[in-house]
């Protein structure tokens, strides 16, 4: 007799609920971990995920992946590609590792909050592996930045960001506590599996992979393609339970859950993988816009996988469409202005060729944002550096905690979406992160953003300084251009112009 | 220029390690530090300090009666990663598949007795539940533990639940097709429910699934109910079983007490770092008191109408006494 084929045996891995009767149903599961919303345990046993996998093949299967992406770095090492790379490419890397291998491992604690309290068992069984996926992610990422740290101390900031009160760092707390590390059960399944993993990793993994691949950082592109695989199962979590939520006449609450977490995701990848995929990776090797990307991964595929289920596009919809020709190049601006206040060195992106580009891509753009740049860039040939670093603090938003932006110069459209709640003012960058807070103000209300810290007398002494000294950053580790300033040259009259002549 | 502040330089490894003379391992590199949540003790989570979540994280982690200075220095005696967990689990998996294949090509299941059959019935398949709960509670504390090194075992010990309950699906199938009558892949919830071996386990174990506050939750689940379950459930059936020529049993329960011997090492080295403060042992005693005549009484349930259930109920709990004492904790 050969071996049982998984599907004789699955079914019973995942029949587990059972009557307590020491404890209440309401004690074992208490609504505000379990969020099951009074529908009734059994229904919540036709969860059925779409991607199954038993403990063996687990095991298995992610023993052999890891040994290809180790094995993959190991192999590499010697072409010290990080030494000779685009220093832009670097800058990725440092933002990415940073901003995402320590979230990575917090997550676990949201699968750790579905395996212990969804009323799914189907759901509580693929969280484990969820929780072990994500412990990879975290590891995985550490180790590999790891190694770069006697290259300079901003690499330090793979473990520090998430400990430090940097703004970058701050939002995305913020964020990803929201979505996953503050919410019952089923809303990170939905929050964060449904809305962010399907919807938006794919972005950060997959585009960003292919823009490794074409830079030649095969070991990151590696890495990372080999972590959205992990991401492309454990993303199925949500889909099982927005059906059954749907099923059983919870769509409004669905689709507010949906709305929320897509909208607030949306806004963490504007500052975050906009300015990477259009400014920071060398332009010949750019497999496509960031508007292209989202596109694909996100207009494409997520809106068709919301609609197949039953739910409707966000009410924002044609706002965020409209914003993926906006954001993300203020976000870019303003993090390349403000740029000692983070832990790598942002790319400028704007040379001559570059604005063909970002023009083609972005028509209008030397119209807009170009007239910024060439402020910048006439202040930088004129010798008067200072004129281009922070003198004042940005606004910020009070949902998205990143600066509030708009198109500038002559499309001119920047705005503050103000809010008086229980007396205290609230600025927010859009109607979208405004409509965020008023769907559950008690979650964010007592919050402070950082310009709401430096208002408050927290930050001192409140300048430039007092300001990095709170956020933990030092010299050493505060950004700079990332090329030097070399690229100015190219607009220099004399290099530019009739030089050889 | 000489009050400008010091330019840092870069270091061989995080700068929260630094500091140390000895180069870290990779487990330290990839496991040390990583709860962000333990930086603000007013807001765990960055968001309104008075949600829920906050709340909770405040009461049952950062307010447990069990203090330490710097739970982050917990280590895990095996110094376990992520991709070593796999290989050594990947190991003992293909260990489990010949076992199961050579034995089902023996046709090792209708050489067993129908009395034996009866009890694996009644003992062993409806353990998938009880394996579950072991798994529920190893989440809850990877998701409350006050530092990433001890949700990290936990994690890989919730895993090794879900290890344990896949293997006895697999065999309650197997043990269906040999013994269609016994009701074996239909009433174990039933048992679970209702018979009287498992309520004492049942109890224990969704008392302990509400024992929220995170120190308080690992006494009761890896200081008393696993030991409980190891000696009972585990142990104590497949010694039973070795009377039955049960060598299926035998070996599975082999591979599985590797693991939980694994986390038996882990909560040892916790405990002994938390007496390292020498209030938690009355601390740690109290729970034990609470908690260990629930494991005993669960243990006695059990065994009950075992063959022999007497001397094997009678060794699982010096067992769990014996930890417990190795451990310099008294159950009283
Ligand atoms: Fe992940
Ligand atoms: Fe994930």
């Amino acid at each position: 007799m050969p071996l049982l084929d998984r599907s004789e045996y699955y079914d019973l891995i995942r029949t587990t609920n059972w009557t307590p009767s020491y404890v209440s149903e309401d004690e074992l599961y208490p609504e505000e971990m379990s969020g099951s919303r009074g529908i009734p345990m059994e229904k919540w046993e036709s969860f059925d995920e779409p991607y199954k996998v038993a403990y063996g093949e687990y095991v298995a299967t992610q023993r052999e992946k890891d040994s290809g992406a180790y094995s993959v770095k190991a192999a590499l090492e010697r072409a010290n590609f990080v030494d000779t790379a685009d220093p832009g490419w670097i800058s990725i890397l440092k933002a990415h590792y940073g901003a995402i291998s320590v979230p990575e491992y917090a997550a676990m604690t949201g699968e750790a909050r579905m395996a212990r309290f969804s009323k799914a068992p189907g759901n509580r069984n693929m969280a484990v592996f969820g929780m072990m996926d994500e412990t990879r992610h975290g590891q995985i990422q550490l180790y590999f930045a790891h190694e770069h740290t006697r290259r300079s101390r901003q690499w330090d900031w793979a473990h520090k960001a998430m400990h430090a009160n940097e703004w970058g760092a701050l939002a995305a707390r913020h964020f990803f506590d929201d979505m996953m590390m503050t919410r019952d059960a089923i809303a990170v399944s939905l929050m964060l599996t449904f809305a962010f993993e399907t919807g938006f990793t794919n972005m950060q993994f997959l585009g960003l992979a292919a823009d490794a691949a074409e830079a030649g950082d095969h070991t990151f592109a590696n890495l990372i393609s080999s972590v959205q695989t992990d991401e492309a199962r454990h993303a199925q979590q949500g889909g099982p339970n927005l059906k059954i939520l749907i099923e059983n006449g919870r769509k409004d609450e669905a689709q507010k859950m949906i709305d929320v977490a897509f909208w607030r995701s949306w806004k963490l990848f504007s500052v975050l993988t906009g300015p990477m995929m259009d400014y920071y990776t060398p332009l010949e090797s750019r497999e496509q816009s960031f508007k292209e990307f989202m596109q694909e991964w996100i207009i494409g595929q997520f809106e068709r996988q919301i609609t197949d289920l039953g739910l409707d596009t966000p009410w924002y919809w044609d706002e965020f469409i409209r914003a993926l020709d906006e954001t993300h190049h203020g976000m870019h601006l303003g993090v390349w202005y403000w740029r000692p206040t983070v832990w790598w060195n942002p790319a400028a992106g704007v040379t001559p060729e570059d604005r063909d580009w970002l023009e083609e891509k972005y028509p209008g753009w030397n119209d807009t944002w170009g007239n910024l740049w060439d402020v910048i860039i006439e202040n930088l040939v004129e010798g008067r550096p200072e004129l281009t670093g922070p003198a004042t603090l940005p606004m910020i938003c009070n949902m998205s905690n990143i600066p509030i932006v708009g198109t500038p110069s002559n499309g001119w459209n920047v705005k503050d979406y103000p809010l008086v709640h229980n007396g205290r003012l609230y600025h927010f960058g859009s109607e979208p992160d405004r409509w965020v807070f008023e769907q559950d103000p008690e979650r964010y209300q007592g919050h402070m953003n950082f310009i709401d810290r430096f208002l408050a007398g927290w930050i001192q002494p409140m300048d430039l300084m007092g300001g990095l000294q709170y956020m933990g950053l030092a010299p050493g580790e505060i950004g700079d251009d990332a090329h030097n300033y070399e690229w100015v040259s190219r607009y220099t009259p004399d290099v530019a112009g009739t030089a050889a002549g | 220029m000489t009050d400008a502040p010091e330019v840092l330089k870069p270091l061989r490894t995080w700068s929260h390690l630094a500091t140390r003379r000895r180069r870290p391992t990779e487990y330290e590199v990839v496991s040390t530090n990583l709860h962000y949540r333990q930086d603000n003790p007013d807001s765990p989570w960055e968001l309104d300090p008075d949600i829920h979540m906050n709340k909770w994280y405040r009461r049952y982690c950062n307010d447990s009666p069990l203090r330490h200075d710097d739970w982050d220095a917990f280590r895990d005696p095996d110094q376990l990663v992520y991709r070593t967990y796999n290989i050594l689990q990947d190991g003992q998996e293909t260990y489990v598949r010949s076992v199961l294949e050579q034995f089902s090509d023996r046709e090792h299941d209708s050489g067993l007795s129908v009395e034996w059959a009866g009890i694996l019935a009644s003992h062993h398949t409806p353990a998938r539940y009880l394996f579950h709960t072991l798994q529920m509670a190893s989440a809850y504390l990877s998701q409350m533990a006050p530092a990433s090194t001890i949700s990290n075992c936990s994690t890989f010990e919730a895993a090794d639940s879900l290890r344990w309950l896949t293997h006895t699906a697999y065999r309650t199938v197997e043990l269906s097709r040999a013994f269609p009558d016994l009701g074996i892949g239909t009433e174990e919830r039933r048992r679970w429910e209702s018979d009287d071996a498992w309520q004492g386990f049942r109890e224990l174990m969704e008392k302990a699934l509400v024992a929220w506050d995170w120190a308080e939750s690992f006494t009761a689940v890896n200081l008393v109910a696993k030991p409980a379950v190891e000696g009972a459930v585990l142990s104590g059936l497949s010694r039973a079983g070795r009377q039955e020529d049960d060598l299926v049993l035998s070996l599975l329960t082999e591979s599985q007490l590797r693991d939980s011997e694994r986390h038996r090492r882990w909560s040892t080295a916790l405990v002994e770092m938390a007496l390292e403060n020498e209030g938690n042992r009355d601390v740690l005693n109290g729970w034990l008191a609470k908690w260990a005549p629930m494991g005993e009484a669960a243990v006695d349930a059990y065994c009950a109408n075992l063959p022999d259930g007497g001397a094997l109920a009678a060794s699982a709990k010096e067992a769990m006494s014996s930890f417990h004492t190795g451990l310099g904790l008294a159950a009283g």
